[in-house]
């Protein structure tokens, strides 16, 4: 009963159990599992070398030298190919095969062998799948160490304790010590002494809050050198709040952070100098907008950056100016061309003051921006001003003395002559009862001699500085006219005065150069000397034929017009002066009507009080 | 009654499609109308650019509104200060549409070339904040350069 159920659990054992039999080992016992495993072909009484079954043939040999030695084997991990089945692909599955020899009652010969094969399929399965594991785990370690050794930062983990367990060999090659240093002593002492206690401090209450860290600090290099070095470390957590490793990385930024130190400074420096020059300076973004105006600005104006704002300069300057400077702004803008202008600005205290306002862009890889200044120049405008005023009052009596010398010296040479007649006459016929007579005589002759030639050389003296005796040439109007406006451009701003020049019905003259541009200022300073204080004035310029085909100038204002005498001529006699509260020598007229007389011709006006005056010059026609 | 305005530019954060320029003009133009608020938007290429005035309270309230909303970014304010008169009768949106057809007829829609002047109630400090503004939102114009501010005045 007892070996009954002993046979049923060793036939049912999940382990393949076989016994082989005498020298050739014949097939004894085969329980289900072994009888599964060796296939179908196998039975009892078989030699093991004729029918192997799945046993491959080295194993054979194997059972033989066990029989012989009687010294057991085991064979680890076997892989076997399971008998085919019907439909089904061979697999492998591997079993420990354990050969035991079995002795004889008084244990001394061997009579066979027992074969045991336990499948360990799954146990050799896990094992190469941890072989695998472990096999890529190695590769990706080492690749990590490669990456961890290669990049230009120096890595490194601590533990809790904030103990450093491994840091990357950059460390060493940066800080020259020998790799047998001790990194927990060493490294805090080669931070500098400034950053030490910060650097720690920081530190400690990262790994204290179980945080990460961020910081700057200086480490000494292997030359001695303190380099800006950015660490920054984070927490290996291995349960939601509790951080067992810091593992970070140290990058050098010495040269960003000292470029950046650079850059601040000279911003600072630059920003300095613009507030402490006495001129109005700013800059503005690329869209034209100011964003920054110097300390001078604001004591200038007396308004805040605030008040001021991104456009409030233009409420600055002169409010008929605003819109032209706020237009060249907003060209200028889009253009990128530069900004200048001469414009009065508004001071603190109310007073305009000419300023150069100048604007350039520059445009590097930060983008445009302006860069503007504005330059007091009022004083030297005043003076130039006043100069200007000067010079041209200066110019023309030099030019109307001139030409009154000439024409002078011209009128009195008739009244010379004539008394040169009848001095003749009267020495021919009366006669004197002095015996100095003749020395007398001779006496008076003498000095009519003298006066003539002084008369003579005076006048030709003036006559060749100023080319009033040249001769006749074809002259164009509108070219002469606008050399003597561009003579006259300070009076011209200065009322901001229009002039119509319509010539083209005559358009040359044949004229004395000079005798035109004398006569043309004339006429033209006066339209606008004699302006009317209520009106801009309008000056209008006609050059036309008349009925008999020669040339006439008409020249007419909307000025003060004059009081024209009875005599038409009185007025062009010289220093009569209509408008006594204006400045001038008086002789502009007269010059203008000698000049025309002497060349044949003649000169109309006509004038309402208060509204106009027209001057109408027949050159050619007396 | 008090009155502020309120000048400021933004980029956009993605590019605003036909699609969401119409529905922005139409919410704008219904909480604009409700609020007395007036004034012009220019659009182009991701870049924003506003005037609104309105009762000081509501101007502000609008521009805290703009400044949180999540379909623009880098919002500068240029200006905020009181202002005497309304110097817009309504308020418009000014942009180029992919598809100019349907926008026209919309209400308070402009093409940018058909921004009037600014109008001459604005201070010209204010007149060239526009134009500068207009500048940087759509660029330089090909053609009839600057013809919004006044032209010289002579005294």
């Amino acid at each position: 009963m007892r070996e009954q159920h002993l046979h049923a659990l060793l036939h049912h054992l999940p382990a393949g159990v076989a016994t082989l039999q005498g020298l050739d080992l014949r097939y004894g016992y085969l329980n289900k599992a072994m009888q599964e495993l060796l296939g179908t072909d196998v039975a009892e009484g078989q030699c093991v070398a004729d029918h192997p079954g799945v046993l491959p043939s080295d194993l054979v040999d194997v059972l033989h030298q066990v029989y012989r030695t009687g010294t057991p084997y085991i064979a680890k991990a076997c892989s076997l190919p399971l008998p085919t089945q019907e439909g089904k692909e061979s697999v492998s599955r591997c079993y420990d095969l354990v050969l035991e020899p079995v002795r004889d009652e008084e244990n001394q010969d061997i009579t066979g062998l027992v074969l045991f094969a336990v499948d360990v399929t799954q146990q050799e399965e896990a094992r190469q799948r941890a072989h695998t594991l472990s096999m890529e785990t190695r590769r990706l370690d080492a690749r990590l160490r490669v990456l961890t050794e290669t990049v230009p930062q120096i890595t490194f983990s601590l533990d809790a304790e904030g103990l450093y367990e491994y840091v990357s060999p950059q460390w060493y090659y940066f800080t020259g010590q020998p790799p047998t240093a001790d990194l927990n002593a060493i490294w805090p002492l080669l931070i500098h002494p400034d950053d030490r206690l910060r650097v720690l401090y920081q530190g400690d209450a990262a790994r204290k809050a179980g945080k990460g860290w961020s910081y700057e600090y200086r480490l000494r290099r292997h030359d001695g050198q303190y380099r800006w070095m950015l660490s920054r470390a984070l927490p290996e957590l291995h349960a939601p709040d509790q951080p067992v490793f810091w593992h970070g990385a140290l990058t050098e930024v010495h040269d960003q952070r000292e470029l950046s130190d650079a850059l601040r400074r000279g911003e600072a420096e630059l920003r300095f100098l613009a507030d402490s020059i006495p001129e109005l300076i700013w800059t503005a973004t690329a869209e034209g907008f100011i964003d920054y105006y110097n300390h001078y600005t604001g004591e200038y104006s007396g308004l805040t950056k605030e008040e001021l704002g991104p456009t409030g300069w233009v409420n600055l300057l002169e409010p008929r100016k605003q819109a032209e400077a706020a237009r060249h702004w907003v060209k200028s803008v889009a253009t990128g061309e530069p900004f200048e202008g001469l414009f009065r600005m508004r001071r603190h205290d109310g007073q305009y003051r000419w300023h150069i306002i100048r604007a350039r862009q520059l445009a590097d890889e930060r983008g445009p921006r302006w860069f503007g200044a504005c330059t007091d120049v009022d004083d030297q405008h005043r003076l130039r001003e006043v100069l200007q005023v000067q010079y041209d009052e200066l110019a023309r009596t030099n030019r109307d003395l001139d030409t009154f010398v000439y024409t002078a010296s011209h009128d009195l040479k008739q009244p010379l002559f004539n008394l040169r007649g009848l001095f003749e006459e009267l020495r021919r016929s009366a006669s004197f009862d002095d015996p100095e007579e003749e020395q007398l005589l001779s006496m008076v002759d003498d000095s009519l001699h003298q006066l003539d030639s002084t008369l003579q050389e005076l006048a030709a003296t003036v006559q060749d500085q100023r080319g009033l005796s040249a001769p006749v040439e074809k002259l164009d109007l509108r070219h002469i006219t606008d050399e003597v406006l561009l003579g006259l451009r300070a009076q011209i701003q200065a009322s901001d005065a229009t002039v119509h020049v319509e010539v083209t019905e005559a358009p040359t003259l044949l004229y004395g150069r000079a005798n035109l541009r004398s006569v043309l200022h004339n006429l033209l300073s006066n339209a606008l000397k004699f302006a009317h204080p209520e009106r801009l004035p309008v000056i209008t310029l006609r050059s036309y034929l008349s009925k008999n085909n020669k040339p006439v100038l008409m020249v007419q204002d909307n000025g003060l017009g004059m009081n024209i005498p009875k005599t038409s001529t009185a007025a062009f006699q010289p220093f009569t002066r209509q408008h006594p509260q204006i400045g001038g020598s008086g002789v502009g007229l007269y010059l203008v009507q000698r000049i025309l007389t002497s060349r044949g011709g003649r000169l109309e006006v006509a004038s309402t009080m208060g509204e106009s005056t027209t001057f109408t010059l027949y050159w050619f026609e007396a | 009654m008090n009155l502020n305005h309120i000048v400021y530019i933004s980029r956009a954060v993605r590019p605003l499609t036909d699609q969401d320029l119409h529905e922005l003009l139409e919410q704008c133009r219904r909480d604009n109308s409700k609020n007395h608020i007036t004034g012009i938007l220019f659009y182009s290429h991701g870049n924003i650019a506003q005037l609104f005035e309105g009762e000081p309270e509501i101007t502000e309230a609008l521009f805290k509104r703009i400044k949180r909303d999540g379909r623009h970014s880098h919002v500068q304010k240029l200006i905020d200060k009181p202002i005497d008169v309304r110097s817009f009768p309504d308020w418009h949106m000014a942009f180029h549409p992919l598809e100019s057809v349907g926008f026209s007829q919309l209400q308070g829609f402009l093409m940018p070339d058909r921004v009037p002047a600014p109008p001459s109630t604005l201070t010209i400090a204010d007149a060239m904040l526009i134009e500068l503004v207009r500048l940087a939102v759509f660029g330089t114009p090909t053609e009839q350069a600057f013809p919004a501010l006044p032209g010289p005045t002579s005294v």
